[in-house]
């Protein structure tokens, strides 16, 4: 087991009384000089956070590409889950990504860029209010979000852009959606290339309900690649809806593809 | 499993940071905008254009106190022509730069509320500088054109984009610099790119959504659109262009247009024929090099008036027509035409006063008609190059103005108070001459050659004030290098205007004495603008020299090489001892 379970429930004026150092060094699986402040950014001054263990985070303990790093979430034995916040504590851009499940398998799989190494942390929070924090140290050789985009180089960006490409794996009991998406994902670090991302993503069935909510920033990898799961076949029909930051939009027929 | 995407409205609803908006624009605040001095809401301080503010707490006795309040950087390497005019809501001021950015400053202070640098691809073939003319304000939104002919509107509080449309293919040469204007509730663009050939058009969207309402193509034979349905022909198809030329005519509205509320118009210039070679296109062409009255209810012409007809010059009609009223009640237009012209013609029927020039020297033509229909010179047409030994190239001649013209992008302004427009005018002259050309989606078609020449060693640039009633020049104030900045008119018996040897100036209306000016470190290309904020005036000007005189200017490069680049907005008021 990663973590000691359910250690401790912060309250907001509980920092007053200890050094934010101290107090990361405290309650933080992670030792993150950061923890307090993120904490109280994130999640607000009165937010009740527990470490717990039903939060996995998966990933490489060195990051071979800092560019792209594959980041697991899946939660396990947790219900009425509301959303799911991750963010890397040590990353110039620290919010990667927040997801709601709304029907989806409460998991995601996606890459990231990494500017050193860092904690990776997935907040999630119930139906009671309550944040449960689970993560994991990733180290990296550095200079993943502000290093222009390969993209931002390819004069025919704008003929690529915001196609999407899906695999879809599917049994009775369990199916996974894989997608692709060709976007620059630009993190507005690099010199003279301002930001440009995608913001949003929505999984949607033929109805229009919406199975899973997905609001992105500039720390997913160029070209994002998402893993979504799904308990028993995917939802008929299904679309991926969104958007950037410039206001294009992604609409692309996802679930059409049986395999196996 | 590919699906490309497309850049689309997006419903409000989808925003989940949506807040209450704070500021909504309304039709009513743009239609009584030139007479409330506290905002500047559209292009030309009121879709009429006059650019006239009745603040006179600056004036000639004043303004020798009139010094800078802040100034503000547009930053990065894309220091490139700024022609932007500013629009000013409750304290905010949304002014764009090169290379489709949008910055939000606090009017007051200067200080930065939010940025948005549009992602630009490479292949955007804009054809005079990457310039961008400014924003229209509608609601909460601040909505402005783009280089690769997109419309993005933000919110005015958070920057976020709300929706975006594409106008057209910026790879078969669309772009978009002028600044929107609204009407009747109504999102009103042009499109920019007369020298490859697309086709010049007005299209009205709904400000809040950018969902197309209506489109009218400004060459004849193209079908308009209203809500989806054909909505009648332009014009009447070959009547004044030949074959099949009429479908790559291009007169570009890539100035954008004023709109009058008494009218119910709205008046968009339209730019050359294309190509330039005439020779390949008998006949009148319209409607290009003219000013088009449209209707913004039906999405029609209601009349036209053409200044160059078969045009032989490059001389874009695309030149603001800014409505007045007259002492004895007469509802005019007043246009200063890049052919050198300047025209008087009824706001409500288009039908010609007078005509009369407004630069020293027009070879062109010899006059105008009592329709105000130009009397050319044939000898300074530029020659058929069909006709010429090796059919490859035509006759050169000499033609004055050069098609930089005797004025530009730079709006004039009319002072109410003295009747008279301030037009910023420019005297050159070029060699032109025509080759063959055929037209190829996405490539220059031009058919012409050309090198601009001074005619006068002395200066290029003259502010003029002219007398609509007369066509007198009552005053002028020369200047070395051509002027490329707009003007301003107040009530403070002021008139503004910049250089591109980077003066902000200002002269008394009246007599045409320089009474004040200020150097802002980089040519000023930009009108400027005034308003009144806690009880005190200020006057904003963006500068930053560029434009396409750097990148066109012929011979005039021994005037203006000297130039620096820069990009900045300049803000000033009188100052105040404590």
């Amino acid at each position: 087991m990663a973590f000691i379970r359910t250690i401790l429930v912060i309250f907001s004026t509980f920092a007053f009384y200890c050094t934010p150092a101290l107090a990361a060094v405290g309650d933080d699986p992670l030792g993150s000089p950061m923890w307090t402040e993120l904490r109280d950014r994130y999640l607000g001054n009165n937010a009740k956070v527990v470490f717990d263990s039903r939060v996995k985070v998966t990933g490489p303990k060195v990051a071979e590409d800092s560019m792209n790093v594959p980041v697991g979430i899946r939660i396990e034995g947790l219900d009425d889950i509301k959303r799911v916040l991750v963010i890397a504590d040590l990353n110039p851009i620290i919010k990667v990504l927040e997801f709601s499940p709304r029907g989806a398998t409460p998991a995601l799989h996606f890459r990231m860029k990494l500017q050193q190494g860092s904690p990776v942390r997935a907040l999630v929070q119930t139906g009671d209010g309550l944040w449960h924090a689970g993560g994991i140290w990733i180290d990296a050789s550095g200079g993943g979000c502000t290093a222009p985009s390969v993209g931002r180089s390819a004069p025919d960006w704008t003929s690529t852009l915001g196609q999407v490409q899906a695999k879809v794996w599917e049994t009775p009991q369990q199916s996974r959606v894989k997608l692709n998406i060709m976007h620059p994902m630009d993190t507005g670090l690099a010199p003279g290339i301002p930001a440009f991302y995608i913001e949003r993503l929505s999984l949607q069935d033929e109805t229009g309900r919406e199975w899973m909510l997905l609001e992105t920033f500039e720390p997913v990898s160029e070209n994002p690649v998402f893993s979504f799961d799904f308990p028993g076949r995917t939802p008929p029909g299904l679309r991926l809806v969104g958007r950037d930051s410039g206001g294009n939009r992604i609409d692309a027929k996802v679930g059409q593809e049986v395999a196996q | 499993m590919k699906r490309t995407l497309t850049s689309v409205l997006v419903a409000s609803a989808m925003l989940t940071l949506a807040a209450a908006p704070a500021m909504a624009v309304t039709d009513k605040e743009i239609e009584m905008d030139a007479k409330t001095p506290g905002d500047v809401l559209s292009w030309g301080i009121g879709t009429q254009g006059q650019r006239y503010s009745p603040l006179a707490k600056v004036n000639t006795s004043t303004i020798k106190d009139l010094v800078p309040v802040w100034s503000f950087s547009f930053g990065g390497e894309k220091m490139r022509g700024q022609e932007s005019q500013p629009v000013i809501y409750k304290g905010k001021m949304f002014v764009t730069g090169s290379y489709s950015r949008l910055f939000a400053l606090d009017a007051k202070t200067g200080k930065k509320l939010w940025q948005y640098e549009h992602r630009l691809p490479d292949g955007i073939m804009p054809c005079c500088d990457v310039v961008n003319r400014g924003a229209a304000l509608y609601g909460n939104l601040v909505i402005f054109a783009t280089l690769d002919a997109q419309l993005v509107a933000l919110d005015q509080d958070s920057g976020k984009v709300v929706w975006k449309e594409k106008i057209d293919e910026y790879s078969a040469g669309y772009s978009a610099s002028a600044a929107p204007i609204i009407a009747k509730g109504m999102l009103l663009t042009g499109v920019s790119g007369g020298e490859f050939g697309v086709l010049g058009r007005v299209e009205a969207r709904d400000p809040m959504t950018g969902k197309l309402i209506w489109v009218r193509p400004t060459v004849e034979g193209h079908m308009g659109t209203k809500n989806g349905q054909d909505n009648g022909i332009t014009g009447t198809t070959n009547a004044t262009w030949p074959g099949d030329m009429w479908k790559s005519g291009g007169a570009a509205t890539w100035l954008g247009g004023s709109y009058d509320p008494e009218t119910g118009l709205a008046y968009f210039g339209t730019g050359n024929p294309a190509p330039w070679n005439s020779h390949t296109r008998p006949g009148d062409n319209l409607y290009s090099c003219s000013t088009v009255a449209i209707d913004v209810t039906t999405g029609k012409i209601v009349w036209h008036f053409q200044g160059t007809p078969h045009d032989g010059w490059d001389y874009d009609g695309v030149n603001e027509f800014v409505t007045y009223k007259t002492k004895d009640g007469k509802h005019l237009g007043g246009k200063a035409d890049r052919n050198g012209f300047f025209y008087v013609l009824d706001a409500k029927t288009g039908k010609f006063q007078r005509g009369f020039p407004f630069v020293k020297k027009i070879t062109w033509a010899t006059g105008l008609d009592s329709n105000g229909r130009p009397i050319y010179d044939p000898a300074n047409r530029p020659g058929d190059p069909a006709k010429s030994a090796d059919g490859k190239k035509g006759t050169s001649v000499f033609a004055v103005p050069s098609f930089l013209g005797g004025k530009n992008q730079m709006p004039m302004a009319y002072s109410q108070d003295t009747g008279l427009f301030y037009v910023p005018a420019n005297e050159w002259g070029m060699d032109i001459h025509n080759e063959p050309t055929t037209y190829k989606k996405g490539a220059a078609y031009l058919g012409a050659g050309f090198t601009i020449k001074t005619i006068d060693d002395s200066y290029i640039g003259a502010l003029r004030a002219i007398d609509p009633a007369t066509g007198k020049i009552v005053w002028e104030i020369k200047n070395n290098a051509p002027l490329w900045g707009g003007v301003l008119a107040t009530k403070g018996n002021l008139v503004f205007w910049g250089t591109p040897e980077g003066f902000l100036k200002a002269a008394d209306a009246k007599t045409g004495k320089e009474v004040w000016s200020f150097q802002t470190g980089t040519g000023i290309v930009a009108p400027p603008v005034t308003w009144e904020q806690d009880g005190e005036q200020y006057i904003g000007v963006a500068s930053g020299w560029g434009g396409a005189v750097p990148l066109w200017g012929g011979d005039v490069a021994k005037k203006v090489s000297f130039m620096n680049q820069g990009g900045s907005m300049w803000v000033f008021k009188l100052h105040k001892s404590k």
